[in-house]
């Protein structure tokens, strides 16, 4: 990662200052904002082919388990291997999505064993692995970035602290050793434990210990105050670089496989006819839904990251019919998410309502004392500002909206009313019986509706110029039984039938 | 009458599981103390009561959502039951009661706004589900976050209900949830007909006029109840685990939906409170995961062992099938070359025969030599009296069956089950044989 890391910072130094990036990254917003923004875009893009696959709660079983996988893999790192625990290490992330698939792998037998259904299975296998994986944090792992509140909600507000430093001139590694002058020296008793003394027995024995003798890398030395010459510095987020990678990832195999995958995804059959081999591509899917559900726990926890897979494309599922646009739109959402959701995280909604004001009116409301500032978790209003812009989608979606969709009902249903109403007194208007047809005081009754429906009924179809009241019974205009002859017209032809009226 | 009365094999093996495992708990405390000299005091007798009341009564409806493969919507609804406690603790405080009653209504608003999505857009219901379970537990976790910012000691134990701590449980509690538990038990007794045909048959109870609607709401509201009161115990990430793990291990057990009900409440019963015990014992185990663990034990018991069902008997059974059907196909192939050679006892050669049924071949004619059927000649084998009368019965039996399929409309005989495995002989009356046996060949009738 390192290497990488240092080609993408001097590609960045051609367009910024060093001290401009420095101080861009180390704005907790930025980066959590970053992150947060490549969680969505990779999320959003398998997502959306969770989705159309019939799998979205697949991604909630993943990101439950590979849990349990990060907690071995960090067990085995820091128990086994002796090695500082990270979990934004590349070793833990592949072995610990390892664990992902092999849960997807897990229910598939379950329920191919015929004795669980396939809800029951994924319902049954992920809560147990979960459980495992809680049961082991609890009782085994003693680090602060890996307890029971990381794995709820993650730490994306400190993304910016975890950093690898990169050191681009006056670099000088300095390497302390007992003879230099910085070296600085502790008298220890040599056999106190040995013998089981105090230090100030007198058999006691001390040697004299090098306290800070070690290497340190240019960022260290000269946080320790080693170097008289500032080294040039970037300190890069180590989330943001996990993240960059598995979007690109992501983004790489979207795009290179996106006729495989788009094709799979709506007719397997046909896929597995041409030779696409559906079944493979469904699992390199699965490893790739694991690898940034590992890459993103550390940002966002392994619970709340299903929203980053479910929530975007399920409004831009709402917004479009194609895969392409589909694609397309729900990374715009989920980054849209995650820029506003800091904001909401600190009580702005938009930057258009302030949450402190609500608050306050709660206070006077119900006569309660509750802190007015709104201080909350990144992470989890990261996943409700991509609630709200799912709500917004559906309610305002120009075709799937609840909006729209109340908007065209009530227009087929004046429709309707007006065609009832102009048959009706088409039928009618040139008979003996006209007088009790269409007096418009007892016209209601003919519908069964209500004199306030009527009424705004005929009001419409004159203001239509349709029919006009003469002497006390509604007639049409000509304008009128020219709409009632179309409308007969296309009736008989959808329903091809011939017109034998004159 | 009497015959009625009289309990099949296998609903007594699950009367007498039920009985057992009840007697076992029932004995679990006195047992223990004596056998192992464990201590309970009065904070873990509590514990395990409410442990296995929780248990029971998620065992129960637990089911149900199993059967009407709504495994994952229990999930949905108890993440969507956090927001709830955090609103309830704001505005009412620490008060067991109405924090209970703010999950309720936050995981039914849920329940609703589930349907309603569901309703008006295109959207499946596993991405539905997906959206509540997720929104809602964010509303829960920044409404937790901001609780923990206010300076009050009270808050502490709201984050229990994330993944549940059963040492917080007190009497009083449990008191409440066995009030609410028998209310609900009540129900589900009251309306055990509507509710059985709604889980295996919806569209058959809609015909007969039962309003489906209002039954599947009812239970859906029932679920959250026990979901609600649940939550203390499991928390809301694993509360799903705890509430159809129990319904999965009794189903394997049995075929019916009494036994199966009663089954999954023993089962939820005895997790809960194994589990609940363990970690109040141990308060570094979270209770959620310790119940999760001891039920999916209980699956995986059942899963392996039930007998019908269990994966074991089935593997058993599989082999056993294997076994047999190697001896009869070698004996048919043996029989058939001899007599395609002129003579029942003619040989046929070693290599050959081990050609025709590669794979199974070995196991047929150990099987066939132990019964004497067979003998080595030369380097082939000979069927021996025994075994041409055997392959005889066979053949006979065999070409039964085909008369009875190609004839059985025709003489009118009676409809029985084809299972060319039987002899058909045992299942045809004897005056229906005798009339299949005039159609026989007479080369094939000796």
């Amino acid at each position: 990662m390192m290497p990488l890391e240092r080609w993408l910072i001097e590609l960045l130094l051609n367009i910024v200052t060093r001290d401009e990036l420095n101080a861009f990254l180390r704005s907790p917003q930025n980066s959590a904002a970053l992150v947060g923004g490549l969680i969505a875009v990779s999320g959003a893009l398998l997502g959306a082919f969770l989705l159309l696959r019939g799998l979205s709660l697949t991604s909630d079983a993943i990101s439950h388990t590979v849990l349990l996988g990060i907690v071995i893999a960090f067990l085995l790192m820091t128990e086994v291997f002796r090695l500082p625990g990270d979990t934004s290490s590349p070793w833990l992330i592949l072995g610990a999505s390892l664990a992902g698939v092999a849960t997807v792998l897990l229910t598939e037998m379950l329920y191919r064993s015929g004795l669980v259904r396939q809800d029951a299975a994924l319902g049954l296998a992920f809560p147990l692995l979960f459980a495992i994986a809680v049961i082991l944090v609890s009782r085994y792992v003693e680090d602060a970035h890996l307890d029971e509140d990381a794995v709820l909600v993650g730490e994306i507000g400190l993304a910016w602290a975890n950093t690898n430093s990169h050191c681009f001139s006056n670099c000088e590694s300095v390497t302390i050793s007992p003879d230099h002058d910085a070296a600085k020296f502790a008298r220890r008793c040599s056999n106190c434990r040995e013998l089981g003394i105090s230090p100030r027995d007198e058999r006691a024995r001390f040697t004299e210990i090098c306290s800070n003798c070690r290497e340190y890398t240019p960022a260290q030395a000269w946080s320790a105050g080693l170097l008289e010459r500032e080294p040039a510095l970037v300190f890069f987020p180590k989330s943001i670089t996990v993240m960059l990678v598995l979007t690109l990832l992501t983004l790489v195999f979207v795009l290179a496989f996106y006729k495989e995958l788009k094709l799979s995804t709506f007719d397997a059959g046909l896929a597995q006819a041409l030779g696409l081999r559906p079944g493979a591509l469904h699992y390199v899917l699965m490893i790739l839904v694991s690898l940034v559900a590992v890459g993103a726990f550390d940002a966002v926890g392994s619970i709340l990251v299903i929203a980053f897979f479910i929530i975007p494309p399920a409004a831009a599922y709402l917004l479009t019919d194609r895969l392409s646009l589909m694609l397309l739109l729900s990374p715009f959402i989920g980054a849209a998410g995650a820029i506003f959701g800091y904001d909401l995280a600190r009580g702005q909604l938009f930057g258009l309502i302030a949450i402190a004001d609500g608050i306050a009116a709660l206070n006077r409301l119900f006569d309660l004392a509750l802190p007015e500032k709104w201080d909350s978790s990144i992470s989890a209003s990261m996943v409700l500002m991509m609630f709200i812009l799912f709500l917004l989608t559906w309610l305002l979606s120009p075709r799937y909206g609840l909006l729209s969709t109340v908007i065209r009902r009530a227009k087929r249903r004046r429709v309707f009313e007006n065609q009832v109403v102009l048959a009706h007194i088409h039928n009618h208007q040139h008979t003996a019986t006209h007088e009790i047809e269409l007096n418009v005081a007892g016209l209601h009754e003919h519908f069964r509706w209500s004199k306030q429906k009527m009424s705004r009924v005929l009001t419409r179809l004159r203001a239509l110029g349709y029919v006009r009241i003469l002497a006390g019974n509604a007639v049409l205009t000509e304008r009128g039984d020219r709409q009632v002859h179309a409308f007969r017209k296309t009736m008989l032809e959808a329903h091809n039938m011939p017109d034998l009226s004159g | 009458m009497v015959a009625r009365l009289t309990l099949s094999a296998a609903d007594k093996r699950v009367w007498s599981i039920i009985g057992g495992i009840v007697l076992l708990g029932a004995l679990f405390i006195p047992l223990s103390q004596l056998l192992f000299d464990m201590r309970f005091t009065y904070t873990v007798r509590v514990v395990a009561l409410g442990g296995a009341v929780l248990g029971l009564l998620s065992g129960v409806l637990g089911s149900f959502a199993v059967l009407r493969q709504e495994s994952l919507l229990g999930d949905a609804l108890s993440h969507a039951a956090l927001p709830g406690v955090a609103i309830a603790f704001l505005l009412a405080g620490r008060e067991l009661s109405w924090l209970l009653i703010g999950a309720g209504i936050a995981s039914w608003l849920g329940l609703r706004f589930l349907s309603a999505i569901l309703h008006t857009t295109r959207l499946k219901q596993h991405t539905a589900m997906g959206i509540v379970l997720v929104a809602w537990f964010a509303a829960g976790i920044a409404l937790l976050t901001y609780i923990q910012s206010i300076p009050d000691a009270s808050q502490a134990g709201l984050d229990h209900f994330i993944f549940g701590q059963a040492a917080a449980i007190i009497e009083s509690d449990v008191t409440l949830v066995s009030a609410v538990g028998i209310f609900v038990l009540l129900t589900v007794a009251l309306l055990w007909k509507e509710f059985k045909l709604v889980a295996f048959d919806p569209e058959f109870a809609g015909a007969n006029g039962y309003r489906i609607g209002l039954i599947n709401a009812l239970l859906s509201t029932l679920i959250v109840v026990a979901v609600v009161l649940g939550l203390q115990l499991a928390g809301v990430i694993l509360m799903a685990g705890m509430l159809i793990a129990p319904g999965i291990a009794a189903r394997q057990w049995t075929q019916s939906l009494d036994q199966m009900v009663i089954l999954a409440a023993v089962f939820g019963a005895f997790a809960g409170a194994v589990g609940a015990v363990v970690s109040a014992l141990d308060s570094d185990i979270p209770t959620g995961p310790m119940i999760i663990v001891v039920s999916f034990l209980l699956v995986l018991f059942s899963i392996t062992l039930a007998p019908g069902r269990g994966l074991l008997w089935s593997r058993l059974r599989q082999r056993a099938n294997r076994r047999r059907f190697a001896a009869i196909n070698t004996l048919r192939d043996l029989y058939r070359y001899a007599l395609s050679h002129g003579a029942e006892d003619y040989p046929a050669p070693d290599d050959f025969i081990r050609g025709v049924r590669a794979s199974s071949i070995e196991s047929g004619l150990r099987q066939l030599r132990a019964a004497g059927h067979i003998m080595e000649a030369g380097a082939g084998w000979r069927l021996t009296e025994s075994g041409i009368a055997q392959a005889r019965r066979d053949r006979r039996n065999q070409s039964l069956w085909d008369l009875y399929r190609l004839h059985g409309d025709e003489l009118s005989l009676p409809a029985i089950q084809e299972d060319r495995q039987l002899d058909i002989a045992a299942v045809l009356p004897a005056a229906a044989l005798e009339l299949l046996e005039s159609k026989l060949k007479p080369n094939e009738s000796l």
